[in-house]
């Protein structure tokens, strides 16, 4: 039985003979809780004022919100996966269409419900990613990007031969909605706005959780130095094998969560290197293993996507990197780097050692 | 005393070169064995296969009596083989504190402790090696007296049987190496320590090592008191080289 012990400042959890930790600091909840409470209340205010403030329909713009979602459900586990491997992975929406297809082919060939399939698009995704796994300890610098980018040019290729399946670029149909729909469809997606968010909440918690434990410290080390954490006694392999599962997993139901939104899943549209490229901007402008300033990033990223798209047509896609680009030259640590600058000593542990005189 | 470590024909080979060459001594317990030897002559390599950075192709290590010889870096820093680099080997982005931690949060002991005792205890290592006051300091910020400290502090963090010193002394003036010197001795003294001790400043390896093993292209050549290991003809040689006639 878990023995729980209230201590000053922090609660100590004793579990199977191990003391587990949760530092609770109330001076440092405000800014996340007023950041939190902006994130929840967006949906609502763009919901409410969208036709007549921004003369915008308002499903062009909870969609906008629901895809800077999904670049935060793939860029919070890709940045772990990054820092739990010391790898730069060029795969992540392979693992997005593995968890797309298992949820769409099991909702339409079985008509398997979407509370069952989103286990079975995690599992999928973290067994291949299981396969593979001895790819971070074997390969890295150019052979792992080249490894990990080739992966989704192969599933790519197999939705083609094997276009009975999967579909090719017409995808799977006739997949179960998340929910019945209410009839008004505009309350419908702001439903699957905050669904998104809520999955891309789970992530952050769950990441930020794993990021501040004993494993996530083990990580940062394996990050910087793999010879050193081996020198510490901290199992590389281990460690890189259970980051790159558990993480591609969560990517995959990034792709369940599609399907179900989508009512279909096409998988060469998301297989796109230009998808990939939007994931990596995403991690890469929030700052190195910055996972709040995923939130801010995706948001940006999504918003920029959106107003190149309708201003630019054709050309949006070169101009929006363009803009990215320049935002990543001029923000070397990322959105989260001008914060954390300032409050630098939030996210670094202290301790205050006092001497017996 | 007990015999601690254990090599035997220890043999290593990069392509056509073979930097240890049948190698074989033993350390004991509570031992400062000095290992000395010209540059090339193969002592980070046989510190590198002690402490699992290397596979040997030849040979069996043996620690407190148990097979190592095929046991990864990880498992040899659990049984207690901790190491310092010959080039310091910190995390540059992170404080002198957070090095410790991690170290501490990686070993074997540092599952029982929580984040906080952890980090006390990182603060411990760090004030006896006089780091307390670089401890919110980037490691990457330090000077190289600082880093030297800093490694070693991280290794004993570990709470090792065995402590392999690569070159302590490097980059650091007379009076620094003076100071380390003393801190090694100090510590072996405190927490009954083990120490493979390479070094290129002899003086201080003859003063503070009670063993002295030689090598010389990857060969070990003379093991015994420093006194008598430096009388010893082929270790003239080896550092001075063959006098022409």
């Amino acid at each position: 039985m878990p023995k729980i012990e209230p201590r000053r400042g922090k609660i100590v959890i004793h579990l199977l003979g191990r003391k587990y930790e949760w530092t609770v600091e109330p001076r440092y909840w405000r800014n996340p809780m007023i950041g939190l409470a902006l994130w929840l209340t967006l949906p609502l205010l763009i919901y409410a004022t969208a036709t007549s403030v921004f003369h915008y329909h308002p499903i062009a713009l909870l969609s906008t919100l629901i895809f800077a979602n999904l670049l935060i459900m793939m860029a919070v586990p890709f940045n772990l996966q990054v820092i739990g491997t010391g790898r730069l992975s060029f795969g992540p929406h392979f693992f997005l269409a593995v968890g797309g297809y298992t949820a769409a082919l099991l909702s339409r060939d079985y008509g398997v419900s979407p509370l069952l399939t989103l286990p079975a698009a995690f599992f999928m995704g973290a067994i291949i990613a299981l396969a593979i796994s001895p790819i971070t300890i074997i390969s890295r610098g150019v052979y792992y990007v080249l490894i990990t980018m080739l992966l989704p040019f192969i599933l790519g290729e197999i939705t083609y031969w094997r276009s009975d399946i999967f579909g090719a670029e017409t995808g799977i149909p006739n997949v179960e909605l998340l929910f019945h729909t209410t009839g008004n469809v505009t309350l419908d997606v702001l439903i699957f706005v905050y669904v998104s968010l809520a999955i891309a909440l789970v992530f952050l918690f769950f990441v930020d959780r794993t990021l501040r434990s004993r494993y996530g410290l083990m990580m940062g080390v394996i990050n910087e130095d793999e010879d050193v954490a081996l020198s510490y006694g901290i199992n590389v392999r281990w460690i890189k094998i259970v980051t790159f599962t558990l993480t591609s997993g969560a990517m995959a139901i990034s792709g369940w969560f599609l399907a179900h939104y989508q009512g279909s899943f096409s998988g060469p549209v998301w297989l796109m290197p230009s998808f990939l490229i939007m994931v990596l901007l995403t991690a890469t402008l929030a700052g190195k293993g910055a996972i709040y300033g995923v939130v801010v990033s995706a948001y940006i990223v999504a918003t920029l996507r959106e107003i190149t798209r309708v201003s630019l047509g054709e050309f949006s896609v070169v101009v929006l990197f363009l803009i990215l680009l320049t935002l990543l030259y001029f923000l070397r640590e990322g959105f989260w780097g001008l914060y954390r600058k300032r409050r630098y000593r939030e996210y670094e542990p202290s301790i205050r050692v006092r001497r017996k005189t | 005393m007990i015999e601690m470590l254990k090599v035997s024909n220890l043999t290593k080979r990069f392509g056509g070169i073979i930097a240890v060459n049948d190698v074989s001594f033993e350390i004991k317990k509570g031992e400062i064995v000095g290992l000395i030897g010209p540059n090339g002559a193969g002592k980070t390599t046989l510190v590198n296969l002690i402490s699992g950075f290397y596979s040997p192709d030849r040979g069996k290590i043996e620690f407190n009596g148990k097979n190592i010889t095929k046991m990864r870096m990880d498992e040899r820093a659990k049984l207690g083989i901790a190491r310092t680099f010959q080039n310091p080997r910190v995390i540059p982005n992170m404080t002198a504190h957070m090095n410790v931690l991690y170290a501490i949060l990686g070993s074997e002991h540092g599952k029982e402790l929580t984040m906080t005792e952890a980090g006390a205890e990182a603060i411990y290592y760090l004030d006896l090696f006089g780091l307390l006051k670089k401890r919110d300091v980037l490691a990457g910020d330090l000077a190289i007296y600082e880093l030297r400290l800093l490694e070693l502090a991280r290794a004993l963090a570990l709470r090792p049987k065995l402590l392999l010193v690569d070159e302590a002394m490097a980059g650091l003036n007379p009076a620094e190496a003076e100071a380390v010197s003393k801190l090694i001795n100090r510590i072996r003294n405190e927490f009954d320590l083990t120490i493979m001790w390479i070094e290129h400043v002899l003086k201080v390896i003859m003063r503070s090592a009670e063993r002295v093993l030689v090598m010389h292209y990857g060969r070990l050549i003379a093991d015994g008191k420093p006194e008598e290991v430096v009388k010893k003809p082929e270790v003239i040689e080896a550092y001075i080289g063959e006098e022409e006639v």
